[in-house]
């Protein structure tokens, strides 16, 4: 379970994220919704305790995350904005290295990767070196790492960023395994299909702040809108979407 | 179950031995550069050395000289006619030096008086020197032996006109006679570790922020400093491997070229190469600690190999300062580092005593900078502005 309670982030002048509070349920798909530069991507950086809050805080399973960064980045896998794979490393090593680094044995990270690899269809790329892959075989390698420990919470930054169709529904099927696993899965997006296609609840933020959060109906319910579309755009006041 | 530390030492090795840049490096900068300056450098000096020894001088109208020709003789020097357009050749840097002498020289020498010979040469060459300084000798050694003789026959003691005798004993042993080619040994030897950690920190630094890893390496449950201490430890290695590649490359250029033409090289042996490792491996750690330091700065490849080209080029002067300042050997030096690791090295080459002390003061020092850059590394990954800065 992920929590933020008040979430705040100061950039200097810039208040980049403002009193962001929602909770996000095991085996629930939460996602944050809203325009660029809306502070989606820092509330994550501050959950994955890359960043620290100016204010409020930040839990994962009761976890504070800037008291404890180590400890709750324990508890998370973490899409990042950033993706970056080593290009002169196989998709297998990039992934057991991630693996190695949160100390497991060597035939519990053959054992997930070969999960994994199922999972997410890797099985002809795993042993290529990483130059070279598709767009769609990165995000698949970079989610396949974020993974490799089985964790119970997931922090997915953008995950259908600059995919294809085709890559784009395999990986929802891979969020809604993930929520069948009973595991708390939070993504962000600015595409508000996406959003309605996937998520229990949505986090609609505009600006630094959540201006609402519910069900799909609970939007509709509140902004008195037909479409989930309109109520986006009525709710984030009328930008991006 | 693997420390993180090691964990990350074995992929930042793993992954630069797969970069070609790496491999490069270590075949260019340490097997050839080195040993390839080395023998060419003796074939030179090897070569001056020659030039010299060739008791040869080349004379113009020597028919008009005949009691320096019996002079030259009797010291078994060699005269070569020079040839019509000798002048042209000097000119043309394809004669050293000739002896000139005039027409009237004989007449003037029977009748007692001072006669002109002239020495043309083109100072501009240096390679020309050893062949005029031995023309020169030849010809104060015949004056000298002339006037001597003048004075006996007019009953005066030839003492008199020389008050001083000056005799040379020239001290330098053989590993001093090659000081200024073996004082580039040192040099590639400070140099080398630098060469070979650059490619590791610039990749595991800058390198992880341009293609965008570092955000989720750092979402991994381990601490700042263990990832410092790994890439630290991967450049390091690496920064010694090719230390170690470089000096092992000169002990075989110098095994190879010993007998024959360099004999100060021979003073670089096992022991040598062992009392180098000693000073350099420290060094390297200073060094890698302090590339790894910068590199964290920059943004991308690029910008990191500028600012590791900075360090480059100011360790590469200390060297100089200490050639062309004649700065004396001192304590203090040791203090000061590369001024302290040249120190050191040059006195392993010329063969003088080197005590604990002047490996352990060195050695100290760049292990507390070196600790003093890991702990910045590991403060800087920490901060937004490095981790997310583009």
């Amino acid at each position: 379970m992920i929590e933020a309670r008040s979430l705040a982030k100061r950039f200097g002048e810039v208040e980049a994220v403002r009193s962001v509070s929602f909770t996000a349920c095991d085996g629930a798909i939460t996602g944050l919704l809203g325009p660029n530069g809306a502070g989606k991507t820092t509330t994550l950086r501050m959950i994955a305790a890359l960043v620290a809050p100016t204010g409020g805080d930040a839990r994962v399973d009761g976890v504070d995350c800037a008291a404890a960064p180590l400890a709750a980045r324990e508890r998370l896998g973490v899409l990042s904005d950033a993706r970056g794979l080593y290009a002169r490393l196989t998709a297998r090593e990039n992934i057991a290295y991630y693996g190695e680094l949160r100390g497991m044995a060597r035939p519990a990270i053959a054992a997930a990767i070969a999960r994994l690899a199922d999972l997410l269809d890797l099985g002809a790329i795993l042993e290529r070196r990483t130059d070279g892959f598709s767009q769609g075989e990165r995000m698949k390698v970079a989610i396949a790492r974020a993974l490799v420990h089985d964790p119970p919470n997931v922090l997915l930054d953008e995950p259908t960023n600059g995919l294809d169709v085709m890559t784009t529904r395999n990986l929802r099927d891979v969020i809604r395994r993930l929520r069948g696993d009973g595991k708390c899965v939070l993504f962000s997006s600015h595409v508000m299909q996406e959003v309605s296609a996937l998520c229990d609840t949505i986090v609609i933020m505009a600006r630094g702040a959540v201006v609402a959060q519910g069900s799909s109906q609970e939007l509709l319910a509140t902004s008195g809108c037909a479409t989930l579309e309109d109520a986006f755009v009525k709710l984030a006041g009328g930008e991006g979407a | 179950m693997r420390s993180v530390v090691g964990v990350v030492l074995a992929k930042e090795l793993r992954d630069a031995l797969r970069d070609r840049r790496t491999a490069l490096m270590i075949l260019v900068a340490s097997i050839v550069t080195g040993p390839l300056t080395l023998v060419l450098l003796a074939q030179f000096v090897a070569g001056l050395e020659e030039k010299a020894a060739v008791l040869k001088v080349r004379m113009a109208g020597e028919e008009h000289a005949p009691q320096l020709v019996n002079f030259l003789h009797r010291n078994d020097i060699e005269i070569e006619a020079a040839p019509a357009d000798y002048e042209a050749r000097v000119r043309d840097g394809r004669m050293d030096a000739v002896i000139v002498i005039p027409d009237d020289f004989d007449d003037r020498m029977l009748a007692g008086d001072s006669a002109t010979v002239e020495i043309l040469y083109d100072d501009s060459r240096t390679e020309a020197g050893p062949a005029i300084r031995q023309a020169e000798r030849l010809l104060r050694a015949f004056n000298r032996e002339t006037g001597t003789l003048r004075l006996v026959a007019r009953g005066v003691s030839p003492d008199l006109a020389e008050p001083v005798k000056v005799e040379r004993v020239n001290t330098a042993t053989p590993r001093q006679k090659g000081a200024l080619v073996l004082f580039l040994i040192p040099m590639f030897a400070i140099l080398s570790p630098l060469l070979g950690g650059m490619t590791v920190a610039i990749d595991s630094t800058a390198g992880e922020r341009e293609r965008g890893s570092l955000e989720p390496l750092l979402a991994n449950p381990v601490r700042a400093s263990r990832f410092a201490l790994g890439k630290w430890l991967a450049a390091w290695t690496l920064a010694s491997v090719v230390a170690a590649l470089t000096l092992s490359g000169f002990v075989l250029a110098a095994l190879a070229y010993a007998q024959r033409k360099l004999e100060a090289l021979a003073a670089f042996g096992a022991l040598e190469l062992l009392q180098f490792f000693a000073v350099i491996v420290p060094f390297a750690a200073m060094t890698s600690a302090l590339q790894l330091l910068i590199c964290t700065y920059g943004r991308t490849y690029r910008e990191a190999q500028t600012y590791s080209s900075y360090v480059f080029t100011v360790v590469s002067f200390v060297p100089m300062i200490v050639l062309f300042s004649g700065l004396k050997d001192a304590f203090w030096q040791l203090a000061v580092p590369v001024l302290g690791q040249q120190m050191v090295l040059a006195r392993v080459m010329r063969g003088d005593a080197v005590v604990p002390a002047d490996y352990l003061v060195p050695a100290a020092i760049a292990a507390a900078i070196a600790a003093a850059c890991l702990v910045t590394v590991s403060h800087l990954l920490r901060q937004e502005r490095i981790v997310f800065g583009r």
